[in-house]
């Protein structure tokens, strides 16, 4: 049994259903990423994890404890919120201090706990200031500060580095990950930025419309996702529909519009519908060393543009409704538009799957 | 996938809020406690009405043309015009429909010319830009300040017939133009329901002028941008663009004038004009509440019904949420375009006389209280040396001195519990999800649109029945049912104010207290408290302004032991009584006019009002939607 046991999760807020049944296994010491798009109920399950919410039906457990009804304040977890939540009337000191002082600790106590969290996130003489005299990514270190200094059993960050720049945010993401290798703090860790998740976690649970599709590494759901959501919403994907003509013992033969190519299968059989997904990094022009590993792409160009480190391509496929989105090394030619085009596809990253009518309509609404 | 959870039976609502109760009591103390407080304290009381009512005789009632009359003699009276050799008088006496149709038709009249008065005004004020923009708006604001029984006397002086020669001020002033025009005087006055009317216009107007302000202020600068930008003008843009987005503030402000002029008592009580039920309820105070309860029972209800009916429809506008949604503002408001010709024209020549003769009241109850006497068309001042005569009469009278004193201790017994109960019910609208909430939400926001005489009506029903003899007893006691009284009514004001700061600060800061450790007790103590107590101190300063100042239940209730003129030594008759009593003796006995006394009490209120009103505003940002009614 897991450190953090969620159960069968269901929540309702009034006639929309936020979770509907939501089971996940948590390790001591890993930290776990909880991946979606927004409204995917992500944040949802975080607070009731917290004690914010009370499920409607469910269970959380703590080390085998049920702790479902537990206040937060009882639970010994402790969130960091997307907009930080400083108290704007409590200087530094006294908003990292005010978890300890809860716990009555001595004075001298607090003192060398606050001065030890100030040095680990490099706050050192920022104490006296108030909140709305930091920047944002210091802002966002009292926040983390704040959490970290009670030295809590669980910590919960929702989006916690969104409201930064692009850049403050990479930064902050490599202190965060150096952070919990060292603490070995377990770590819940809401975002719906895939390339945070991946970079971030140990493990990751993608989560959408209210349920968890899938668990995994990193790698493992990046490169041999096992449902069609999964392998769709991480990378930059295009999803098109064909029929299955044959299958091999992983592969499969499918027919896409006028064209026939190649893809992982995931369970079709011949005859099927099948929804592809493919990959657009990897893809080139230049005839590969290997090309057993590869699966060839016939079409017009509809789009071509230099991106700097990539070329982004759509190839339009003869009887094919929707292009597919490929990117070519930069140092490939760049097609002209209304070309024919001839692009080999590694076959890692085309992955058929059985055709979700909700995950393919909401696809095709999309492009 | 959403049948799995369908299927789970849902837990009975005791069962479901049994572990949060243990777990976090503190938010079903803060909701349930003013909800229970509420509902005894004022909901029970006013169905006590209903009971009463039912000993009525309607038929008898209804076919009485005291009470109900329509019929052509109505309205045979409505202007009536005498020609003399040397001059014209014409007396607008208004309609007589009887005491229930007279109400409920006035306030209905005064809301419709009140509510195309003040949203014109707001609009000419919010949207444009022009000279003298901010005498408009600061002469707008006068009449806002309350000024019971003294304001509507001011109006008397000035529109009502006169007995002297040269008629009312108006009718003196004006004839300076006309006498040397017409070779005749013309003596306009205004009487009975139109002087009612008259008075109520000009002290209600700027309700909707300020709520309809509050609207505009928290529509987008780039909604009317973009229509200017695809050349919307005028007219066209006032009508197509602004005024939809404006109405619901001009719905809210139009409801609250309806409900305050049904239930105004100054201006029939000044007018002498007996047929309205605000007068008849007032009556039966005075004679000890000896009359026939039955009848005013059932002219409660009909006040009560009459006011409830327009409330049905814009609920919503006075909901809280609504109200913090004004209070906040849009993000940039817009900043006005430039007025044109044909503008200035209609801004001099029609808004400017009127937001004149609207602050003309309260210009001359500061006129009066420096005065002898007014009862001709012009104020007979008192000499420089003793202008202040009036005001060192009120201290040395022993009455009037008790009826300060009343007032100051009511007020602070009612604030104490205004501030505990305010904040608990504006904290726990904003923060509880339980069963309840909603409820609350409505029913603290409803002692605002429940005529002050018919609360004072159920309470007197009530006590006398419940506490006879006993703490609450209306006869014995009436300085606690008051003080009750001021509570429940004015509790709103703090409640919004405290509502509004609290659901401006995120709910996330005292989440991470939570989630920190901290039990909600603490949280209020060390996060909540500390961030919205300007709120809160805005709220009950204005609570406090509306209690000093409060009229129905003052001189129902507070009458019941006698005032400062009958009963100096043992009265316990707040403020607005003592003025209310001074304004049935005669207006002219030798030396100064006791009126005059009543204007400096009136004029001390309206400085205090003046005072508590721009601290509130300051510390709440945002002066506008605060007094928003």
């Amino acid at each position: 049994m897991g450190f953090i046991q969620v159960e069968d999760v269901v929540k309702r807020f009034g006639r929309t259903l936020a979770l509907r049944g939501v089971s996940l296994s948590i390790e001591k010491g890993e930290l776990f990423a909880i991946l979606g798009p927004s409204g995917c109920g992500k944040t949802t399950l975080l607070r009731i994890i917290a004690g914010f919410e009370v499920p409607d039906s469910g269970r959380i457990m703590f080390e085998g404890r049920d702790v479902t009804e537990l206040p937060p304040d009882k639970r010994g977890t402790v969130m960091v919120f997307q907009n930080w939540a400083l108290w704007p009337h409590m200087t530094v000191y006294e908003n990292i201090a005010f978890g300890l002082r809860l716990r009555k600790l001595p004075r001298e106590e607090i003192d060398r706990r606050v001065k030890w969290v100030l040095d680990l996130l490099g706050l050192r003489g920022m104490e006296k200031r108030y909140p709305g005299q930091l920047s944002g990514g210091q802002q966002q270190r009292v926040a983390l500060a704040r959490a970290l200094v009670v030295q809590p059993r669980v910590l919960l960050l929702d989006e916690p580095l969104s409201n930064l720049d692009a850049k403050l945010r990479l930064r902050l993401r490599g202190e965060l990950r150096k952070l919990q290798r060292k603490l070995g703090i377990t770590m819940i860790y809401v975002t719906h930025d895939q390339e945070e998740a991946m970079s971030l976690a140990d493990r990751i649970a993608v989560m959408r419309n209210g349920v968890v599709e899938e668990v995994g590494s990193p790698e493992q759901l990046y490169s041999n996702p096992s449902k069609l959501f999964t392998a769709m919403f991480l990378g930059r994907t295009t999803l098109v529909l064909g029929k299955v003509v044959d299958t091999e013992d992983r592969t499969a033969v499918i027919q896409l519009g006028e064209i026939q190519v190649k893809a992982i299968n995931h369970g079709l059989g011949k005859g099927d519908t099948a929804a592809l997904v493919v990959k657009a990094e990897g893809a080139t022009t230049r005839q590969p060393h290997s090309p057993g590993d590869y699966t060839v792409l016939r079409g017009t160009v509809s789009v071509s543009m230099y991106i700097g480190s990539f070329i982004e391509v759509r190839l339009a496929i003869p009887g094919l409704e929707k292009d597919i989105l490929l990117d070519l090394p930069s140092d490939e030619k760049e097609p002209p538009i209304g070309s024919e085009l001839e692009v080999y596809v590694p076959l890692r990253n085309m992955h058929a799957y059985p055709a979700e009518e909700e995950i393919v309509k909401e696809a095709l609404e999309q492009a | 996938m959403a049948k799995a959870s369908t299927a789970r039976a849902k837990p009975s609502l005791l069962k479901r809020l049994y572990p949060k109760a243990k777990t976090d009591l503190e938010i079903f103390l803060l909701l349930y406690i003013p909800l229970i407080v509420i509902t005894v304290a004022f909901i029970v009381p006013l169905l006590t009405i209903i009971p009463e009512a039912a000993k009525a005789d309607y038929k008898g009632l209804l076919s009485n043309v005291y009470y109900l009359e329509l019929d052509k003699y109505s309205v045979n009276r409505f202007v009536v015009v005498n020609k003399l050799p040397n001059e014209i008088r014409v007396t607008i006496n208004g309609f007589d429909f009887g005491v229930i149709g007279n109400s409920i038709i006035n306030a209905a009249i005064v809301t419709i010319i009140a509510a195309i008065l003040g949203s014109s005004l707001a609009l000419l004020i919010g949207i444009y830009r022009f000279r003298g923009r901010r005498v408009f708006s600061v002469l707008a604001y006068i009449p806002l300040l309350i000024a019971p029984f003294v304001n509507a006397y001011v109006v008397k002086v000035v529109f009502a017939p006169s007995l002297s020669p040269q008629g009312n001020t108006l009718s003196y002033l004006l004839n300076h133009l006309f006498e040397p025009l017409l070779g005749k005087k013309l003596i306009i006055a205004f009487d009975k329901q139109a002087g009612v009317a008259l008075a109520q216009i000009l002290m209600f107007y700027p309700i909707i002028y300020i709520n309809t302000l509050a609207a505009l202020g928290a529509v987008d600068a780039t909604l009317v941008e973009q229509a200017l930008n695809l050349g919307a003008r005028g007219l066209k843009l006032l009508r197509r663009i602004v005024l939809p987005l404006v109405v619901p503030g001009i719905l809210a402000g139009s409801t609250l004038v309806f409900i305050l002029s049904l239930e105004d008592v100054g201006a029939p009580l000044v007018f002498n004009y007996d047929k309205m039920i605000s007068y008849q309820v007032y009556q039966f105070f005075q004679s000890a509440a000896a009359g026939d309860r039955a009848t005013i029972a059932a002219l409660s209800l009909i006040l009560l019904t009459a006011a409830a009916i327009p409330l049905v429809f814009i609920r919503r506008y006075l909901s809280l949420r609504y109200y913090a949604r004004l209070a906040r503002g849009a993000p940039r408001p817009f900043q006005g375009i430039r007025l044109g010709k044909a503008g200035y024209l209609v801004a001099y020549l029609v808004f400017l006389p009127i937001v004149v003769a609207a602050a003309t009241p309260q210009i001359g109850v500061i006129i009066l209280s420096l005065s002898k006497r007014w009862v001709g068309p012009l104020p007979d001042l008192l000499p420089a040396h003793n202008l202040l005569a009036n005001f060192h009469a009120i201290v040395s009278d022993p009455g009037l001195r008790r009826a300060i004193t009343n007032s100051l201790t009511y007020l602070g017994e009612a604030i104490i519990f205004v501030a505990i109960l305010g904040f608990m019910t504006g904290y726990a609208i904003a923060r509880a999800r339980l069963p309840g909430a909603g409820l609350l939400d409505i029913l603290a926001s409803l002692p605002l649109a429940v005529p002050g005489l018919v609360v004072a009506f159920s309470y007197f029903v009530f006590f006398s029945k419940y506490s006879l003899y006993g703490f609450f007893d209306p006869f014995l006691n009436p300085g606690h049912v008051l003080v009750l009284a001021y509570i429940i009514r004015k509790m709103p004001f703090t409640v919004r104010s405290v509502f509004t700061s609290v659901i401006q600060t995120p709910e996330e800061l005292e989440e991470a207290a939570r989630s920190l450790g901290a039990r909600r007790a603490r949280v209020i103590r060390r996060i909540v408290l500390p961030l919205v107590w300007y709120g809160i101190v805005a709220g009950l300063l204005l609570s406090s302004i509306y209690i000093l100042s409060e009229v129905s239940v003052s001189v129902t209730i507070g009458a019941l032991k006698g005032g400062p003129i009958a009963n100096p030594s043992t009265h316990a008759a707040p403020i607005t009584y003592a003025i209310a009593e001074i304004f049935t003796l005669p207006s002219v006995t030798g030396g100064t006019q006791p009126q005059a006394r009543a204007a400096a009490l009136a004029a001390l209120l309206m400085i205090t009002e003046i005072a508590v009103i721009a601290i509130a505003s300051r510390l709440a940002r945002r002066g506008q939607a605060l007094i928003t009614l």
